[in-house]
């Protein structure tokens, strides 16, 4: 499975070096269509002006949550179909158990590496041959 | 006798009053009474006084307030160091662009793992954080306990004096001096 270079990305985290850690790491994988902000509801609103193929989100921010926004996102008929990767320093099982619930896509713990973040966005875009 | 957390000061002046009485009494049996209310008296006194002492190292109402600064200015320096680290790892990787290949793919590696060790910024953030919320937390419940207790019987630290006043550590950034205020005190031409 390969990875879509010209896939249009929203990235969400309420830390403004993890936005830039994350637009820079995209751009090595060659992915320069991203879009950004650093709460949820802007984010939202943004996404539903012009919908990403990718969603790539926080958890622990405030006032809405990266859980809250996965919600909105999968209750949002424009939105729900989008693949959504939490990238979060929660780590309990309950945390992945609750965003599993809610409907991602899958899930990458903080820190992680590049090789990670490649390979989950593969297994989340890809359509398998 | 109506004792709520509010009117403690009250309940402890009331228990040495019962006290002295009970010291007026001729009662033989009375002795071990009057030291175990003594005991409680010497002990909600000296509690009182702990936390007296709890609320005076405070600024104003604040018990933690200068420590929480401490820890939110950490937040900051790091968000500055990681995103100037940030700068020189995209210049690299620029420069990265213009040299030959295994070269290019060194330094694009290297790059990567500086991306990924940035990171650490917000680890840490999330981590002060956490702690932040713990002190003032805890500072809430020490204000409803000191409340309760009363103010009473607290003496101020000493400032320190001498050599031991200068050891103050980093300043917060809206008391700190800047270099060229520095300068300005040596009488000196900022650097170029």
């Amino acid at each position: 499975m390969s990875l879509n270079k010209n896939m249009r990305v929203f990235i969400v985290d309420d830390y403004n070096t993890m936005l830039r850690i994350l637009r820079n790491l995209l751009r090595q994988l060659e992915i320069n269509q991203v879009e950004e902000a650093t709460d949820g509801e802007t984010a939202f609103q943004l996404m539903l002006k012009m919908p990403p193929e990718l969603i790539i989100s926080d958890w622990n921010m405030a006032p809405m949550t990266g859980l809250e926004l996965l919600r909105k996102v999968r209750a949002e008929p424009k939105l729900r179909h989008i693949p959504f990767i939490m990238v979060t320093a929660e780590s309990k099982t309950e945390n992945v158990i609750a965003a599993k619930q809610a409907g991602v896509s899958n899930y990458i713990v903080k820190p992680f590496n590049a090789e990670t973040l490649r390979a989950k966005i593969v297994s989340v875009t890809s359509v398998p041959a | 006798m109506e004792t709520t957390t509010n009117q403690l000061p009250d309940a402890h002046d009331y228990l040495d009053r019962v006290i002295q009485e009970l010291r007026a009494l001729k009662a033989p049996q009375k002795d071990t009474l009057v030291g175990v209310l003594q005991y409680l008296s010497d002990h909600i006194r000296a509690t009182r006084a702990e936390i007296g002492a709890i609320r005076g190292s405070g600024s104003g109402d604040q018990l933690f307030g200068s420590t929480a600064d401490e820890l939110e200015e950490i937040v900051t320096e790091t968000a500055r160091a990681a995103n100037r680290i940030m700068d020189a790892a995209e210049t690299i990787e620029g420069v990265a662009a213009k040299v030959d290949p295994a070269s290019a793919a060194a330094l694009t590696d290297a790059v990567t793992h500086i991306y990924e060790a940035s990171s650490f910024q917000d680890i840490t953030g999330q981590r002060i954080t956490k702690v932040v919320r713990a002190l003032q937390s805890m500072e809430s419940k020490l204000q409803s306990l000191a409340g309760a207790f009363g103010r009473a019987d607290f003496t101020p630290p000493a400032p320190a004096e001498g050599d031991a006043a200068l050891l103050n550590g980093p300043q917060l950034a809206q008391s700190a001096s800047s270099q060229d205020d520095i300068d300005a005190l040596f009488g000196d031409v900022a650097a170029e």
